[in-house]
């Protein structure tokens, strides 16, 4: 390949790249809102919501706790029996990964796991805790039960 | 226009910097990926508790790799591992970087629940930008051994993955604060770092010594907010101009060290972030200073190889030795024929013979680095020897390399 074909082909790939690089990046909070309406967008490659790290960080803070019963008498099971794989350099749950299981339709994959994981358990309670205001109420907490996986 | 476009990605220049960045990119990816593999019954099989991104795969695709089964999952796990240690160690880079990036998007699609999230995101991007450009393979691997080229180092090669990867972190910095301020972002109208300093044990934020400080502190946290969105979004100017550059590549340093320090945020921001602010060294700066040591060491005793010279495979050997020795640190003397080991004579003006002259220079050579494990493992001070007097009377036997072959290596 001569060097002018491949300059081309490299501005070529360099323009298309940048291109929908800065169009994924922008489209969801700021194209989308300014053309109201929704955008094409490009599966596989870009984070759908764009580079959102940390950006929204509120007062309040909600988690997941799952509750195994035995006897009729709940008892709380470290999350980290429940996601046994371990992150290197982080911890998965203190990133809150469990809350997914609260997510509308969970419990039809998640129950099956916890009948797996845990078969000395009769039945789960799957309960979501929340801090609804943490700066001005540390000590309030919040808690209600989502789900229960019967046995 | 056209110059500065030129200057902007056509120009040729040492990929050197590509080829340390593979390193770290490839750790990144290893160290996110594998520890999922050691509970494969709760992450990826027929047992596992799974969950999909549907924004980010079409659901038929998601659909279609639902459907594997259990033997197809564990045959991915083996491809994932054997392509991902070549990409490391630099084997045929481009193609297994294709492999292992096809590898990722598999498990990624099976399972979202503990590899994906935004920084994996990040990370899948990077990989894309890899997968397009051979050049990442150039040195610091077995390609360029396989290739015998001395100067693979400071080969000029098209800059325009280095400096889309460059535009990539600018730009995740910069929108990643953007996204802080405006939209759904409130950095200004609230207070997230005094929040995060008073979420309990199960939150993301660490216990570190200035928490509790923190936690009574809002005027503190609020302007430390502002500070880090006005940095984050002021980073590709600070990067790119040339004047601010060494000072934002120090700040992004310790930007990702406090990171980790204080909130549990995923390996990508200690390995990849680091990685690839520096690559905005520039890389005659980098191969600078080494053609500058090279000078030096040329000047200065330096250690002897003394191999058999009427041997192609030795004289083949001592030609990978040359690819390796980055620093020119050794000086490589042809001996007589039917010497019985290699003699390595150190500036200290002892000798080292055979197995222990390769356990000395695997000190010397920054490619050797991984091999310490293997050379000073233990009991390899008995194996070894005796490989290397193996290795040593069946040396004419080899098949030799071409460049070596027709009487002397070329240089």
């Amino acid at each position: 390949m001569t060097t002018h074909s491949r300059n081309k082909l490299i501005s070529i790939f360099v323009v298309v790249w940048l291109a929908v690089f800065y169009y994924e990046s922008t489209c969801y909070y700021y194209l989308q809102p300014h053309f109201k309406r929704v955008l094409p967008r490009l599966k596989f490659l870009f984070p759908p919501a764009g580079w959102i790290m940390f950006y929204n960080i509120t007062d309040n803070f909600n988690y997941a706790e799952v509750y195994g019963v035995k006897n009729g008498v709940p008892q709380l099971i470290d999350p980290h029996q429940i996601l046994q794989t371990r992150a290197i350099g982080y911890d998965n749950i203190n990133r809150n990964a469990l809350i997914t299981v609260l997510s509308p339709g969970m419990s039809d994959f998640f129950c099956p796991y916890l009948k797996r994981k845990f078969p000395y358990f009769e039945k789960f309670l799957v309960t979501y805790v929340e801090y609804p205001q943490l700066t001005e109420q540390p000590f309030e907490k919040r808690q209600a039960v989502v789900y229960e996986c019967n046995g | 226009m056209k110059n500065i476009w030129n200057i902007l990605f056509l120009e040729e220049r040492p990929s050197i910097g590509l080829s340390f960045f593979r390193i770290f990119v490839a750790m990144t990816v290893g160290l996110h990926v594998i520890p999922s593999f050691f509970h494969l019954d709760d992450n990826y099989l027929s047992t596992a508790f799974k969950t999909f991104n549907i924004d980010f795969f079409p659901i038929p695709f998601i659909d279609w790799v639902h459907k594997s089964p259990d033997a197809l999952v564990i045959f991915f796990v083996w491809a994932f591992v054997i392509t991902w240690f070549c990409f490391l160690i630099g084997l045929f880079a481009q193609v297994s970087c294709i492999l292992m990036t096809g590898c990722c998007y598999y498990f990624y699609a099976l399972n979202e629940f503990h590899i994906g999230t935004l920084s994996w995101d990040i990370l899948l991007v990077t990989l894309f930008l890899m997968c397009v450009s051979p050049y990442h393979g150039d040195y610091f691997s077995v390609d360029a051994l396989r290739r015998g080229d001395a100067d693979a180092w400071r080969r000029p090669r098209p800059f325009f993955i280095q400096r889309l990867l460059q535009l990539q972190v600018a730009s995740t910095y910069f929108f990643t604060g953007l996204y802080k301020i405006t939209g759904e972002g409130n950095w200004i109208t609230g207070n997230p770092i005094y929040y995060l300093m008073n979420y309990p044990v199960q939150g993301v934020t660490k216990n570190f010594i200035l928490k509790e400080w923190m936690a009574v502190h809002p005027h503190f946290c609020y302007v430390t907010g502002l500070m880090i969105v006005a940095t984050e979004i002021s980073m590709p100017f600070l990067l790119f101009i040339p004047r601010t550059r060494r000072a934002a590549i120090v700040l992004g340093l310790c930007w990702h060290v406090l990171l980790v320090l204080t909130l549990d945020v995923p390996t990508i921001f200690l390995f990849l972030f680091p990685a690839q602010l520096m690559l905005f060294i520039h890389p005659q700066r980098i191969t600078g200073w080494i053609e500058a040591r090279r000078r030096i060491n040329a000047v200065s005793p330096r250690p002897k190889i003394i191999y058999d010279g009427e041997c192609g495979f030795c004289r083949s050997s001592i030609r990978l030795l040359q690819v390796m020795d980055l620093w020119g640190k050794l000086e490589y003397i042809p001996g007589p024929k039917g010497m019985s080991e290699m003699k390595l004579y150190s500036s200290d003006d002892k000798i080292y013979g055979g197995f222990f002259a390769f356990r000395k220079l695997a000190w010397m050579l920054p490619m050797l680095y991984p091999m310490l494990l293997i050379v000073y493992f233990p009991g390899s001070g008995i194996v070894g020897p005796l490989a290397y007097r193996w290795i040593a009377r069946n040396r004419y036997l080899f098949p030799v390399r071409h460049i070596c072959s027709a009487g002397s290596c070329h240089s």
